[in-house]
């Protein structure tokens, strides 16, 4: 039965009267209500209580009431009556140091014009005990009143008083109970709450209540790791010493030491008993470990920990539950049965991404690893998050992987992947003396380019992007030189295959000084144009991290009065035709630009047509050849060098085998080691030709590709000044250990820092026989590396080598090396 | 120093106010707006704040700013629920938002919104005169949801995971029933299977022609002269071929 009072009546409104405002105008408030004299009412009715909560979400009163004031007729007046929160006019702080009151204001949220409520009050107070408390001030007080302030209308002054007391640092803990661990080590298992000690600068001795709690947990942890199951805390105190140091007593039980005994497994259909035992790899009179066999269950440290619920987790068994429960106790033995529900397995329905307003799906869901109709695997969506973040088009760091409606019932999941785009384009325009002369740099290079749209101008937002493609162009100049670069990659040519296609072309013009001029001279010039074509297939077997690729190169080398250190003759021409072929393992996660884990590899071969089998000249004895003699001074016939260079290099003719590894651990925290090692061979197939004078290895230096023009290839080696470990034309064997420990500063998508220190040590020969892996060179150092989207790599080491340079007696010393845009 | 300098610089609220107003009379809205910034939250539940934030609102949809726009009119429908230029407000606000959504194949959490919008707009004004641009947008919108739902799961047929393309079309027949894309998912949705069908192994081929076969008979019958015809028919004889060869070779085994 309803009630006249529960329907509400209807009424016009009459009037709204607001009473209890202060610094608000009536009018503001009858506005903010949206209530308007002469409209319909229903008094009781939704629409009061919407304005009631309309007002209260406002935050700017700490009462609100509405009252009927009177009747007429079917007319009815209201009165609001509001109770305003005064609101903050100015804040003092006193009892810390001037310069950190802005930090705290800005921390703490004292603004001016805040409302000031109780909860703000103790919230502010709260805040602050707190952050001192983490520095190590444990007996901080904190003092807050408010005096309201004449000179504005209801407004409030705050006066804050800190009283920090002193810095409390741990003088002893110590131990009472302890029979089978000592002292020491269970003060070690406290990781957050050290004695003071004056060597140690890494950890300073605080006593944080929080980080304690846990501490005492890890204590109990140690003891559970050694078999001691029952061992609990008894009491621990806290005893506040005069000179502002604290001791810690811990008093503790010790129990009995325990041994496993059966374990059982219930509710596995999907895997033997063995097979779980085999993953557990615990046994029956093992001593009794609780922190490992819940590792051994569920290792909440590790995603990709080998425990028995990832076995489930990555074969479909999203919904299984693996429940450990202690059957029995006797004596010093446990059993145990793990308790499994396998529950359905699950299939991906649903696979979205959002997050991407720059790249188009089809760039994207090529690439993922958990597919419609798939069996769940957590690997998998591991391994998509790894991909998507070493794609380069989203920052890896905030790929954030979210399960959608799963459902036990039917086996049924869904997932979406957010990411977040970062800038993939890279601009480069300078200019600078250098040279003799005005150089002038322009390089763009976009990394998820959008070739249809090139003559699309709305595109252009700047330029059209969102296909994945990468395209770089770069333009140099200087009255001396020019080069022109152009590139274009597809990493999925025709959208079926992830078949990499990739282009280049480039032409390069040097030309010499005339001291007459003081100008370059255009007719003497060394001009080098080439192109490159490659094919590159990710691979199935021998696993899908592997891939081949294939690429074709041509290089024409034309000199006209040009005299260089490469040829014996200063007019003529070569030509490089070369087909490489790699093999390449790549499995480094997550962040290509600060790899974690995983490691890098690849093998190539580089290698031109053997010409001379087939084209019947001996040139050993090219000199005797009457077309290959010239006139001596004396009038003597003398072979001439520069036709016998010429027929020597008018196609090139070489092959050169190239090897580098990279590993990648994850040694704590976040620190990083990189070993890494790499090998080169550049040979020739007709002895008598000889070993070109192109494509070989330079050791030493900064490794960057300054001078690129003959296809050499410089290496890396800190410590020593750039090439210096080379002869001048170069070596045709070379290699190289490495060993890094990185530490990142900061891995934001704007920047990634990180710090480096380096041993390396390498060896270049000019021939195999001399040729020796173990006679190094070695370095060590340190440095730093930063990485911003825009700019790409910049970084800088300081090396320090061990042995003297070739000619050279004396150790080689501290060098320094900048590292600019060489990729990681 | 111009006169627009000025009073952007000076204090005075109301000449600010008199210039915005004459500048978005005359069609100047970048320089308006600039003066808008200024004076809104001085007029926010004041009764000359209805007239100035829907300015404000329609200045930014006038220069193409229409995130802004979208947010600025919200605020407006917010605030003045029952404004004379509710109405106007309302749509233009869910028009904003529909010109915020991407082209298809970017996130479309916009073009999710703008649909709530949209929709919004049509319940609750069903007598409005812009309810035919306004069921054009929603239905634009809808559309472009097909459409990305339709071009990942052909996406999945063209790199050969042929599984993921059967799934995902069996979810888009679920969630967009009588979508316009129909024909084509359906083709392509027959595409999958035979292509799974002709690669499958032998264990399951037959059933997968069977299941390749029904997809073609689904395709005929609701599309019966289907611009896929010539092609769907090609693959059907494909099919029959297949089967033919498979029971021989099965007959072949079981004589054997």
């Amino acid at each position: 039965q309803e009630t006249s009072f529960d329907k509400g009546k209807k009424y016009i409104l009459g009037g709204i009267e607001v009473t209890g405002v202060k610094g608000y105008n009536e009018q503001t408030v009858i506005t903010y209500t949206g209530l308007r004299t002469g409209q319909e009412i229903t008094v009781p009715g939704e629409q009061i209580s919407e304005v009631i909560s309309k007002l209260w979400g406002l935050n700017l009163f700490s009462d609100i009431n509405v009252y009927k004031t009177k009747i007429e007729g079917n007319k009815i007046f209201l009165e609001l009556n509001v109770t305003e929160l005064p609101t903050l006019s100015d804040v003092k702080i006193t009892g810390i140091k001037k310069k950190k009151i802005d930090d705290i204001e800005k921390d703490a949220d004292l603004k001016k014009g805040k409302k000031v409520t109780e909860s703000y009050i103790s919230n502010t107070r709260n805040y602050l005990v707190n952050k001192y408390k983490k520095e190590g001030y444990l007996n901080t007080k904190v003092n807050i009143n408010t005096i309201p302030d004449t000179s504005e209308v209801n407004a409030v002054k705050m006066v804050v008083g800190i009283d920090k007391g002193e810095k409390v640092k741990i003088k002893d803990i110590s131990f009472n109970g302890n029979e089978k661990l000592s002292e020491k080590k269970l003060r070690s298992a406290m990781k957050n709450t050290k004695e003071k000690m004056v060597l140690r600068f890494w950890k300073k001795s605080k006593f944080i209540p929080e980080d304690f709690d846990a501490d005492l947990v890890s204590i109990v942890d140690a003891y559970k790791e050694k078999g001691y199951r029952d061992a609990r805390i008894t009491r621990d105190s806290i005893l506040y010493n005069d000179d502002s140091t604290i001791d810690i007593q811990i008093d503790l039980e010790e129990g009995d030491k325990y041994y496993f005994g059966e374990i059982d497994f219930v509710g596995n259909a999907a895997y033997t008993d063995e097979q779980l035992s085999r993953v557990l790899g615990l046994k029956k009179g093992d001593v009794y470990n609780g922190v490992l066999f819940d590792k051994r269950i569920a290792d909440q440290t590790k995603p990709d920990g080998q425990d028995i619920t990832n076995l489930y987790q990555n074969n479909g068994y999203l919904f299984s539950q693996i429940n450990p429960v202690e059957v029995s106790a006797k004596n010093d033995t446990i059993d145990f049965e793990v308790r499994i529900i396998e529950g359905k397995l699950a299939y991906f329905e649903n696979v979205t991404v959002t997050g991407n307003d720059k790249t188009n799906d089809h760039v994207i869901y090529r690439e993922l690893r958990t597919k419609p109709g798939q069996l769940y695997s957590k690997d998998n969506v591991v391994r998509t998050i790894r991909e998507l973040g070493q794609l380069g088009y989203f920052d890896p760091e905030s790929i954030a992987p979210e399960i959608l409606d799963p459902n036990p019932q039917n086996g049924t999941v869904g997932i979406n992947y957010a990411v977040a785009e970062k800038g993939s384009s890279q601009i480069e325009l300078q200019g600078g003396y250098g040279g003799g002369g005005f150089i002038g740099t322009l390089g763009l290079s976009f990394n998820n380019f959008s070739i249809r749209n090139i003559f699309n101008k709305e595109a252009y937002k700047p330029v059209p992007m969102g296909d994945g493609q990468r395209l770089s162009l770069r333009l140099q100049a200087s009255r001396f030189f020019q080069t022109y670069s152009f590139s274009f990659v597809e990493p999925w040519m025709g959208g079926k295959k992830p078949v990499q296609f990739s282009t280049s072309i480039n032409r390069t013009l040097q030309f010499r000084y005339n001291p007459r001029t003081g100008d370059a001279d255009k007719d003497q010039r060394f001009v080098i144009t080439g192109a490159t074509v490659g094919l590159a297939k990710r691979l199935n077997w021998p696993d899908n991290y592997f891939q081949l690729s294939h690429a074709l190169s041509f290089q024409h080398y034309d000199l006209q009065n040009y005299q260089t250190s490469l040829f014996n003759f200063p007019n003529g021409y070569s030509n490089n035709l070369a087909y490489t072929i790699a093999l390449s393992r790549n499995n480094t996660s997550v962040n290509p630009i600060f790899p974690m884990a995983g490691s890098e590899f690849s093998i190539s071969l580089k290698l031109t047509a053997p010409y001379s089998l087939f084209n019947n000249i001996d040139y050993a004895n090219l000199g005797d050849d009457p077309d290959y003699q010239t006139v001596g001074p004396n009038n003597e016939i003398i072979p001439d060098a520069e036709k016998i260079d010429q027929e020597k290099y008018k196609w090139l003719e070489f092959y050169k085998v190239k090897f580098s590894g990279n590993w990648y651990t994850n040694l704590f925290a976040k620190l990083v080691m990189k070993t890494g090692m790499e090998f080169g061979f550049l040979g020739a197939y007709n002895q008598d030709r000889g070993v070109i004078p192109f494509e070989r290895f330079f050791l030493g230096g900064d490794g960057l590709g300054n001078y690129t023009l003959d296809g050499r290839e410089n290496i890396q080696l800190r410590g020593y000044p750039n090439q210096s470990l080379s002869g001048n034309d170069g070596s045709t064997v070379y290699n190289k250990f490495s060993l890094e420990m990185r530490y990142p500063i900061t891995l934001k998508p704007t920047a990634s820092i990180y710090a480096l220190s380096f041993l390396e040590g390498g060896a270049s020969y000019d021939n195999l026989e001399s040729y020796n892996p173990f006679d190094l060179k070695r370095s060590a150092g340190l440095g730093v590396r930063i990485f911003m989207p825009a700019f790409g790599l910049l970084g800088i080491d300081f090396g320090y080598g061990f042995d003297p340079i070739p000619g050279q007696i004396e150790p080689s010393g501290w060098q320094t090396h900048f590292i600019i845009g060489q990729q990681f | 120093c111009s006169e627009y300098q000025k009073v952007l610089k000076d204090s005075d609220v109301k000449k600010k106010y008199d210039m915005a107003e004459k500048l978005y009379n005359e069609g100047d809205y970048k320089r308006a707006i600039r003066l808008f910034e200024q004076i809104v939250p001085q007029y926010v539940g004041k009764p000359q704040g209805e007239r100035l934030i829907y300015f404000y609102a329609n200045s930014y949809y006038q220069t193409g700013d229409y995130y802004l726009a979208a947010y600025q009119f919200e605020r407006f429908s917010k605030s003045y629920p029952r404004s004379d230029k509710a109405e106007e407000a309302a749509f233009l606000g869910a028009k904003s938002q529909y010109l915020t959504s991407p082209r298809y194949s970017l996130d479309q959490t916009e073009t999710d919104k703008a649909i709530s919008k949209v929709q919004v707009f049509i319940n609750t004004h069903p007598e409005s005169e812009y309810m035919d641009e306004a069921n054009e947008m929603a239905a634009d919108l809808r559309a472009k949801k097909e459409k990305k739902a339709f071009e990942i799961a052909k996406q999945y047929n063209r790199i050969s995971d042929y599984h993921a393309s059967i799934k995902s079309f069996e979810l888009f027949f679920k969630e967009f029933p009588g979508s316009v894309y129909k024909e084509d998912a359906l083709y392509y949705d027959y595409l999958a299977k035979y292509n799974l069908a002709v690669n499958s192994i032998y264990s399951k081929r037959e059933e997968r022609i069977g299941q390749a076969k029904e997809a073609y008979t689904k395709l005929i019958s609701e599309f019966s002269d289907t611009e896929y015809k010539n092609k769907a028919e090609r693959m059907n004889a494909d099919l029959d071929t297949e089967l033919q060869e498979f029971k021989e070779l099965l007959e072949k085994y079981e004589i054997q």
